[in-house]
């Protein structure tokens, strides 16, 4: 039996679709069968990201309404063989599926999956209430800006409500030199201020703009520091036993001694 | 400068710090819809309640927090009690 995790977030534009990619990739890329499912119905977006936009026949509400069995709507990843992708349906909204039809979905995948990742919409709506309704585990990601801190602690309110169990924390985004420089919140304080488990960290870094332009996910490219981050993520998510991943401080004090001796020698 | 306050701890007037003292009281008005002036009242109800067993308590030195713990979270109040030779007169 699979476990069904659901990576939310209540504010939009955090990295909730990065993050399910991401996690989704580098687990299959363990060797696990891995499905990713958009449960953000009008508002497709991780087939995008995933680069698997031209392949979609049916989706998830053609599932759940009867139109296609599971097998026929589930899109193999190009590259990894046991990744697969159950697309949302771009023209319904939200209130296509319920809850029930949900939890029945997901029992279905976790028959025929190691893992079940939930890309859930954003909001605090029926949307998000059906992309929980199903999960074993939540995984919450938020940036450490105050906004997207305030959401997230509203989830996890939502989340303890609904039984669930704690969720588990991603950071994202974080810049080590604004964090060193006492303008933007740590890992401590967000942490702090949310008093729930950290999962992970993920630092802000370029390649996974790039990467997703491409369509391919961050975690390809293991020398990159988002990439990296989200393999460290996709350790722990499995159950190793490894640390949450250090970010090195891209100008720490050491950096700056340096800089100082190669500007004295040229 | 920045290299000493990662050295000697963050300032108090650094923006992290401020944005994080603003989240803990928006987090906790959010969660338990207890703004600073109900945090007042039920101080002050606190008092009121608890002098009628325990006359030696002065309200001016009532504290009432709310923390943020792993499990769950801690409405706090911290009574200090004026010691017996002083509360007797009550009697």
């Amino acid at each position: 039996m699979g476990r069904v995790i659901t990576v939310t977030s209540g504010k939009g534009g955090v990295g909730k679709t990065t993050t399910t990619a991401n996690l989704g990739t580098a687990l299959a890329m363990r060797g696990a069968r891995v499905a990713v499912v958009d449960a953000d119905i009008g508002l497709r977006n991780l087939d995008v990201v995933m680069g698997l936009e031209n392949r979609i026949v049916y989706d998830l509400v053609d599932v759940v309404e009867g139109r296609a069995r599971l097998r026929q709507a589930l899109i193999k990843d190009k590259r990894l063989p046991e990744l697969c992708l159950l697309p949302a349906a771009q023209t319904r909204d939200k209130d296509a599926v319920n809850a029930q039809q949900m939890i029945d979905l997901t029992n279905q995948l976790r028959n025929e999956f190691d893992f079940v990742l939930i890309d859930s919409p954003a909001g605090i709506e029926a949307g998000f209430r059906n992309a929980i309704a199903g999960a074993d585990e939540v995984i919450i990601v938020t940036t450490p800006e105050v906004s997207a801190v305030r959401d997230a602690d509203r989830i996890v309110g939502l989340v303890e409500a609904a039984e669930k169990g704690p969720p588990s924390l991603v950071i994202n985004r974080i810049k080590p030199r604004l964090v060193s420089r006492g303008e933007m919140l740590s890992v401590e304080d967000v942490l702090e201020l949310l008093a729930i488990a950290l999962l992970g960290i993920v630092p802000e870094d370029e390649t996974i703009v790039i990467a997703t332009n491409r369509g391919e996910a961050a975690v390809y490219d293991p020398s990159s520091l988002a990439g990296r981050a989200y393999i460290n993520i996709a350790q722990r998510l499995a159950g190793e036993d490894v640390p949450v991943m250090a970010i090195p401080d891209q100008q720490g004090m050491l950096d700056r001694l340096l800089g100082l001796f190669r500007r004295r020698r040229t | 400068m920045s290299f000493l306050n990662g050295l000697f701890g963050r300032k108090r007037d650094s923006s992290a710090e401020l944005a994080k003292q603003r989240l803990l009281t928006v987090l906790i008005d959010d969660r338990y819809k207890l703004t600073p002036e109900m945090m007042a009242q039920m101080k002050a109800d606190l008092a009121e309640v608890l002098k009628r067993y325990l006359p030696a308590i002065d309200p001016d030195q009532i504290e009432v927090t709310l923390s943020r713990g792993e499990a769950h979270d801690l409405l706090k109040a911290d009574v200090p009690l004026r010691r017996a030779a002083d509360s007797q007169q009550h009697r």
